[in-house]
């Protein structure tokens, strides 16, 4: 009889679904969970990219090395380059044609650029504005290719189309063989601050001098892999670059009186520099705790006065890097710190105009040499000589160097939030040099391969740099206003650079935040970090794909992270979870109506049922204050079971709940999150509880908790820390809260 | 009790990092909160424009958002909002009051309200800050109202929207 008794307990505790069958015939449908596995979207693994995430056994990548002589020409603003290209195909494949890139030609006189913009007639236009648009020449700062030809001087043959440019072969490029050829340029240089660009010069009329921070100014060789062939999309001026690896020899001649920061360590350190900036450099390599003024401010100021008619030619030699870039000017003071990572010294160098300082002399380089210190504890060792902050007034990224923006007042004050902008590009900047200029993702394709990563390890770099350090974009709390906005002005996470509709949120602050809530509340740090810093090793000097970032948080951290992936990189998706209704229940061993209607389905009367315990609810006709206070333990039913089934030391630690509370919880966000829950009790203590996303697997909207505790619960909150991106917080807390945000301002004010 | 979602500021990231040209955008949040009978306003502008643009009009430096701003700073605020920023509520201008302002990271947050709106037909929302500086400044109103929300992108061609119920 037991027996039976017990097999019903069994069916009754499980019969929810087995009185509500359907007879409708509904319609059938593919697998529409969220936690469906992403073997659709994902490529198929092959030998080049496996299904772990790691480069392949069969993994190849081509070679490109250069030699170039490049004059500056400062007083027409001009670049004059020649090159020898030596290309390595080290794929499998021959190949018929070379594709290179002209970046400049987005500023040439025929630039299909500005047609892809729509444009409408304005209200008024200032005559600057007027002149620009219908009446100036327009500026051509495209390419002039001059020739180019084979090694023993043979013209080769070639086409343009736009910003590319096609090498055609006379025979096939065979697998295993290198060509060389070379190519001769000029172009006109553009004024990045009335022009824009990511290179370019500024013009200081006081004192008619120019700063350049020069990039993109030579034929470079496409990216030709075994995802996307060649990578020879268009550059329409947004999404960047992709580009191979290849050791450089880079000749720069520029006006005598010019310092220079480039790409690649410096051969002819004693033909351009003096031997006191030499000395002073000497100096700076071994301090590792001050910057070391190598330009001081006055001498630059002196050099700027002048403009020499000598120049000189500075030497550079780089191996293994994926580009080229330089920063050059008369005015340039430059200071330079040693860097100590795991015992190799790394140096760190600001080139800044007197305008940026004293804002560049007292954080540049040190945001610099933090930012190598924090990023090769996430990812590798940073692998280079050196990394070069340049006042640049831009924000723009190249191996070793970069160009950052922030100037102080005139009067030299800034304010913190000069300082923290100028701060946290610099750092970001900085980090480029870790993603994509060695973890070297397709930039043309997949903006936040790297601008999402990089702007996830930029805060916890920023967070080293200064203690309180206040962060910004990447934070959970910071993306909700994009993340539940106007669904028609939102792409995925996974959608190309130049088909964004907000470029910072969507390929910088989303994919950051989502590391930031990866590492924070779902994997943990300990997890997190191992499996990032495995796909930074696995694909260093390498060319990784969304897929094997994706395959290898999975493979390093045994956590399916594919719902995680699919939500927050796939789809628009925000999260919103709420709670729906709190039910408290008290214990009592009468049988309930609920439980009589139970047994009577199968024929037990009411004196029938088996000694048991019941759950009331407070807000039930059947309860009463009689039974508030009795605890489980107090009826005799659990208090023989307890006696029969545990020893006198195991009642000992046994701790029967008081308060029985059934929580359900509501998801009207489309996103399968983790619900992160508060709770406060009677005492003022607090006591928290993660249900992991899974919680969500078999019901999409919304799921029912039993939460037992010793002491009453005063208040439950979801998400009290604001770390999950929930976008309404009106539905996070029980009992419900009275006052919106304006409500609570409006408050504090009339306080105050 | 039935609220009304809270509205939060869309906190457009300033682009900086490709190049320094950030997003000209600002967000105005307008709430009708029907049993309240009031309309609760939030509108969130970067200091930095809106210092530029306050500095030139007051021909000062005002240093928002620093040690060194001015006690009265509160009545700069008022009297440009009152200059750029108008609310018609059922085809009458109605005042707002001027709650307060917060800062918070780039930004400046203002918070004003319309008490007395016992019924809502229609709202015209007429923005034209930091137009006549910021050529590309976008503003975004957004309405919710009535169990309906509006979207409007204002901009110097189209400086009002007007929605009707």
């Amino acid at each position: 009889m037991n027996n039976i008794i017990f097999r019903l307990i069994l069916v009754l505790c499980f019969s929810s679904n087995l009185f509500a069958q359907n007879n409708t015939n509904q319609k059938g449908h593919y697998n529409t969970s969220k936690f469906k596995q992403l073997q659709e979207e994902l490529p198929t693994p092959n030998s080049q990219h496996t299904a772990s995430g790691a480069p392949g056994h069969e993994y190849t990548q081509q070679k490109v090395d250069y030699e170039m002589d490049i004059i500056l020409d400062d007083e027409n603003q001009r670049i004059y380059g020649e090159e020898i290209v030596t290309y390595h195909n080290n794929s499998k494949n021959n190949l018929e044609y070379l594709w290179l890139q002209l970046d400049q030609n987005i500023r040439a006189k025929d630039s299909k650029t500005p047609d892809i913009k729509g444009n409408e007639i304005k209200t008024l236009y200032s005559p600057t504005q007027f002149s620009n648009k219908f009446i100036k020449n327009k500026f051509d700062g495209g390419f002039k290719i001059q020739y180019v030809k084979n090694i023993d001087n043979s013209d080769v043959s070639y086409l343009i189309n736009q910003t590319m440019m096609r090498i055609n072969l006379e025979k096939p490029l065979e697998s295993g063989k290198s060509y060389s050829f070379k190519i001769k340029w000029w172009y006109n240089i553009n004024d990045h601050v009335k022009q824009d660009g990511r290179s370019g010069f500024e013009h200081f009329s006081e004192d008619n001098n120019n700063n350049y921070v020069i990039a993109q100014f030579f034929p470079r060789l496409c990216v030709y892999n075994n995802v996307e062939g060649w990578q020879n999309d268009q550059f329409w001026g947004r999404s960047e670059f992709a580009l191979e690896f290849g050791d450089y020899k880079v000749n720069i001649t520029t006006p005598n009186d010019h310092i220079l920061g480039a790409t690649g360590v410096l051969i002819n350190e004693a033909e351009v520099l003096t031997s006191i900036q030499q000395k002073r450099l000497a100096k700076a390599r071994k301090s590792f705790d001050n910057p070391v003024i190598i330009v001081s401010q006055d001498e630059a100021i002196k050099a700027e006065k002048n403009k020499a008619k000598k120049t000189k030619t500075w030497k550079f030699y780089a191996k293994n890097v994926r580009d080229y870039a330089f920063a050059t000017s008369r005015k340039f003071i430059w200071d330079a710190m040693a860097v100590d990572i795991n015992g190799r010294t790394v140096m760190a160098y600001s080139y800044y105009s007197k305008e940026a300082n004293p804002l560049y002399g007292d954080h540049s380089t040190r945001a610099v040499a933090q930012t190598l210190i924090t990023y090769s504890k996430h990812t590798f060792d940073y692998p280079y000589h050196k990394a070069i902050s340049v006042d640049g007034q831009m924000g723009m990224e190249y191996p070793q160097i970069c160009f950052n923006p922030g100037r102080p007042n005139p009067d030299g004050t800034y304010s913190n939030r000069t300082k923290y902008r100028m701060i946290g590009v610099t750092i970001h900047e900085v980090g480029h040099n870790f993603f994509p200029m060695i973890v070297n993702s397709d930039e043309r394709q997949w903006t936040w391969m790297d601008e999402g990563l990089n702007s996830f390890v930029q805060m916890l770099a920023q967070m080293e740099y200064e203690k309180g350090y206040p962060l910004t974009r990447g934070l959970p709390k910071n993306i909700i206003p994009y993340m539940k906005g106007d669904q028609s002005k939102i792409a995925p996470i996974m959608s190309k650079g130049d088909d964004l509709f907000e470029f910072g949120n969507n390929a910088y602050a989303k994919p950051a935040t989502a590391l930031w809530i990866l590492r924070h509340t779902i994997m943990g740090p300990e997890l997190f970090d191992f499996a990032f810093k495995t796909y930074a090793n696995r694909w260093k000097f390498k060319h990784p794909t969304p897929a094997d970032f994706f395959r290898t948080m999975e493979d390093a951290s045994a956590m399916d992270l594919d719902w995680f992936w699919r939500g927050w990189f796939y789809t628009t998706g925000n999260n919103d979870i709420g709670i729906k209704d709190v039910k408290k229940y008290h214990v009592t061993n009468k049988p309930t109506e609920a439980a009589e209607k139970a047994y009577a389905r199968y024929g037990i009367t009411k004196d029938q049922i088996p000694p048991s315990l019941f759950l009331i609810s407070e807000d039930s006709d059947e309860y009463s204050e009689k039974i508030k206070d009795i605890k489980p333990q107090d009826f005799e039913v659990l208090s023989n079971y307890i006696k029969q089934n545990f020893s006198s030391e195991e009642q000992l630690t046994l701790k029967a709940p008081k308060y029985i509370y059934e929580i359900k919880f509501e998801k009207l966000g489309e996103l399968v999150m983790p619900i992160v829950v508060e709770f406060e009790y009677e005492d003022d203590s607090k006591e928290m509880k993660q249900y992991p996303a899974e919680i969500w697997r078999k019901n999409d909207k919304e799921v029912t908790k039993v939460f037992s505790s010793t002491k009453a619960i005063k208040k439950i909150t979801i998400d009290p820390k604001e770390e999950t991106a929930d976008v309404n917080p009106l539905n996070n807390s029980w009992p419900k809260p009275t006052e919106n945000k304006f409500e609570k301002f409006k408050k504090r004010k009339l306080k105050s | 009790m039935k609220f009304k979602k809270l509205l939060l500021f869309i906190f457009i990231i300033p682009l900086v990092s490709f190049t320094l040209h950030k997003y000209y955008i600002s967000l105005c949040e307008i709430d009708y909160i029907e049993n309240k009978q009031t309309i609760q306003i939030t509108m969130g502008l970067f200091i930095d424009d809106i210092e530029f643009t306050l500095n030139k009009d007051n021909n000062t430096e005002l240093y928002l958002a620093t040690n060194e701003e001015i006690e009265s700073i509160d009545e700069i605020y008022e009297s440009y909002l009152n200059n750029n920023f108008i609310i018609i509520v059922n085809n009458e201008q109605l005042p707002y009051q001027f709650i307060g302002k917060e800062y918070d990271d780039d930004l400046v947050r203002f918070y004003l309200e319309i008490s007395d709106v016992p019924k809502l037909n229609s709202i015209e929302v007429k923005n034209t800050c930091l137009i006549r500086d910021f050529n590309d400044q976008q503003n975004i109103i957004k309405i919710n109202a009535n169990k309906k929300q509006k979207t409007f992108y204002l901009d110097n061609k189209t400086d009002k929207g007007l929605l009707k119920f």
